[in-house]
């Protein structure tokens, strides 16, 4: 064998090895998944039985019909979709200013304050659960998807992410269009906002991503069944006294997450972007 | 159209001085190239000028206008920078009609007047499209017909021409000349770090190093007149000679010593012991056997630029780089040299100041 040869055979056992690494991973990330697709097509009696069967027997749509025979169903991806218009809009406005703030003006405290914000990343959201819930109460908001937006109208992440994006553009253009006559004002809506329309993508994709599929703060939030969002009205809709049906919420979160795929197959690149400008410059 | 006066402007940045104690007058419609090597306080000058910077001491005067406390929103002036920072999200049209639209200028007028603009510099094809879309030539006239267009009391270019490559860079030195001071006749201040510029584009040449003015004067004073040894190798190429030695005088004559040579100096040179003598390679009799008063060296290699060839010459650690004939066939060996006794100038070995030349 020619040294060229070996390290062709190298190369190749590599990519072997990485490609058996990655279909693993895959598999263990996709079976979960695959195995609500099928699960949504039994009935619960079959669902629950272990060990788990894999093919549907008998094959049943009830779970579906049962889904769409809720009253309440068309309403709660209605608050959803306002939930989640309500976060993107308020992050887009909200972490941008808030990024160019922090990667353009000059005031006194930015970096303190910058990371004040940051660290507040670290800290889980169950610690801030009950402050959160007081403040909302005390505006008379429980109960109402505006008060639950309120409190994700803007995101440390996303302000980080924009902040990130706008330190990465060319000091000197902006420099330029102080010199052209804009003041912070004006340079913010004439030069940074239009140039970020990349990183405002990833902003948005995230936020879709987290408020479209949010359960914790719309459960602890909403009360009355008319206000649910799609997640918690569907383990609201299934669950009896004793047990909970889980079959027809399999197939409400594969109903649920339909838009999500759908979004994040049109979009992905946003997302990898959004990973590429937080990691690129640190 | 206005002069540009700095009185004892200083910029620290921390601990580092970047520029110290600068006392400069740009009058009204001149060309002034501020000179020198990457960090030598020339762009902190300039960013000073344009009030993206502010002097920690100083005063700095636009026309009858003190500066320090305006915007630089409402100064008045225009730059261009280095990368050309045009508005990459823009068309052609909206990054020249910038400028007008951001200090309120009707839009009709403005459609105009970057019709105009746009023509002048021979752009008016390019309005639609987007500065990626463009050459880094047509950049750099958009870049200049987004800051002409609002007729600027002053004038600021950040080297603009270094990220051109080398043909389109000797073309567009000659055009921003003509266009700046023969057609405008608009005062600028221009920044660079290349010699050649400077000397083929501006009225007056001021050369900083290290955040202090060396000299300022036209192009023949800043070459044939250099005030330091700084002066005398950053302009001209290659760089003039600097040989260290002593003033010898016997029998009325007067003789520059080194260990290597000796060489015979015009009797009006001052007193001085120690001494660095300097030449510049152009202003070098050459020959190739022994004639009076000529210096005997080792020519190492010969670089051949066209018409212009340059021999080294070494002794010790001392390279003597000098023009040899366009003709000249060896490439090593012994020659001969001499320099021109009336292009001859002594520096101060410890000042550095020119004392003689």
């Amino acid at each position: 064998m020619t040294p060229k040869e070996r390290e062709n055979l190298i190369k190749k056992a590599w990519i072997l090895i990485t490609y058996v690494v990655l279909i693993t991973f895959a598999l263990v990330y996709l079976t979960p998944f695959i195995r609500s697709i099928i699960a949504s097509f039994m009935n619960w009696a079959q669902a629950s039985r272990y060990p788990p069967e894999w093919i549907p027997n008998p094959f049943t749509l009830e779970n579906y019909e049962k889904l769409f025979r809720l009253e309440l169903f068309p309403r709660w991806i209605r608050n959803t979709a306002l939930y989640a218009g309500l976060i993107i809009a308020g992050n887009i406005l909200f972490s941008t200013m808030a990024g160019y703030a922090f990667a353009r003006l000059r005031f006194p405290g930015r970096d303190a304050i910058f990371s004040a914000l940051l660290s507040l990343m670290m800290i889980p959201m169950f610690v801030t659960l009950v402050p959160n819930y007081i403040i909302i109460y005390k505006l008379g908001l429980i109960d109402n998807i505006f008060g639950l937006a309120l409190l994700g109208l803007t995101n440390v992440s996303s302000i980080f992410l924009m902040r990130q994006y706008f330190m990465s553009l060319s000091n000197e253009i902006f420099e330029a269009a102080r010199l052209d006559g804009c003041g912070p004002i004006k340079s913010f809506f004439f030069i940074a906002l239009p140039l970020a329309r990349p990183a405002l993508g990833a902003v948005a994709v995230y936020q879709f991503l987290g408020s479209w599929n949010a359960f914790i703060g719309p459960l602890i939030f909403l009360r009355s069944p008319e206000n649910f969002t799609l997640p918690v009205g569907l383990s609201f809709a299934f669950q009896r006294a004793m047990w909970v049906e889980y079959t027809p919420i399999i197939a409400g979160s594969i109903v649920a997450s339909a838009p999500t795929i759908i979004l994040f197959l049109l979009l992905n690149k946003y997302l990898i972007r959004g990973i590429v400008i937080t990691g690129g410059k640190g | 159209m206005a002069r540009v006066l700095l009185k004892e402007v200083t910029k620290r940045f921390g601990n580092l001085i970047a520029v110290n104690k600068l006392n400069l007058e740009i009058k009204d419609g001149e060309f002034m190239v501020l000179l020198g090597p990457s960090g030598c306080g020339k762009s902190t000058t300039l960013r000073m000028i344009a009030g993206l910077e502010t002097p920690n001491e100083g005063e700095i005067w636009i026309g009858d206008t003190l500066v320090n406390e305006i915007d630089p929103t409402k100064r008045n002036i225009a730059m261009v920078f280095q990368s050309y920072a045009l508005y990459p999200h823009m068309t052609v049209f909206g990054n020249i009609e910038f400028p007008l639209r951001m200090s309120g200028v009707p839009k009709q007028e403005r459609a105009k007047k970057v019709k105009e603009v746009a023509e002048f510099l021979g752009i008016a094809d390019l309005l639609d499209r987007k500065p990626s879309q463009l050459s880094g030539g047509q950049q750099q006239r958009v870049a200049l017909a987004r800051a002409l267009v609002r007729e600027p009391q002053v004038f600021l270019l950040d080297e603009p021409l270094s990220n051109l490559d080398a043909k389109i860079r000797t073309q567009m030195r000659f055009e921003l000349k003509k266009l700046l001071s023969y057609e405008l006749g608009i005062t600028t201040i221009y920044v660079t770090h290349d010699q050649v510029e400077a000397m083929t584009m501006a009225d007056r040449i001021a050369v900083m190093n290290k955040g202090v003015l060396q000299q300022v004067g036209t192009p023949d004073e800043i070459f044939y007149k250099p005030s330091n040894t700084f002066v005398a190798t950053f302009v001209g190429s290659p760089p003039m000679n600097l040989i260290k030695g002593e003033i010898r005088r016997k029998d009325g004559e007067v003789f520059f010593e080194t260990e290597y040579f000796t060489l015979k100096l015009s009797p009006d040179v001052p007193e001085a012991e120690e001494i660095i003598l300097g030449f510049r390679p152009q202003h070098v009799d050459v020959a190739l056997e022994q004639k009076d008063d000529y210096i005997s060296g080792k020519l190492l290699g010969v670089e051949k630029l066209g018409v212009e060839n340059y021999g080294h010459i070494t002794y010790g650690n001392t390279d003597i780089v000098v023009r040899v004939p366009e003709d000249i066939r060896i490439s090593r060996g012994e020659i001969y040299w001499k320099p021109q006794k009336n292009r001859i100038y002594l520096f101060d070995p410890k000042t550095g100041k020119t004392i003689y030349g």
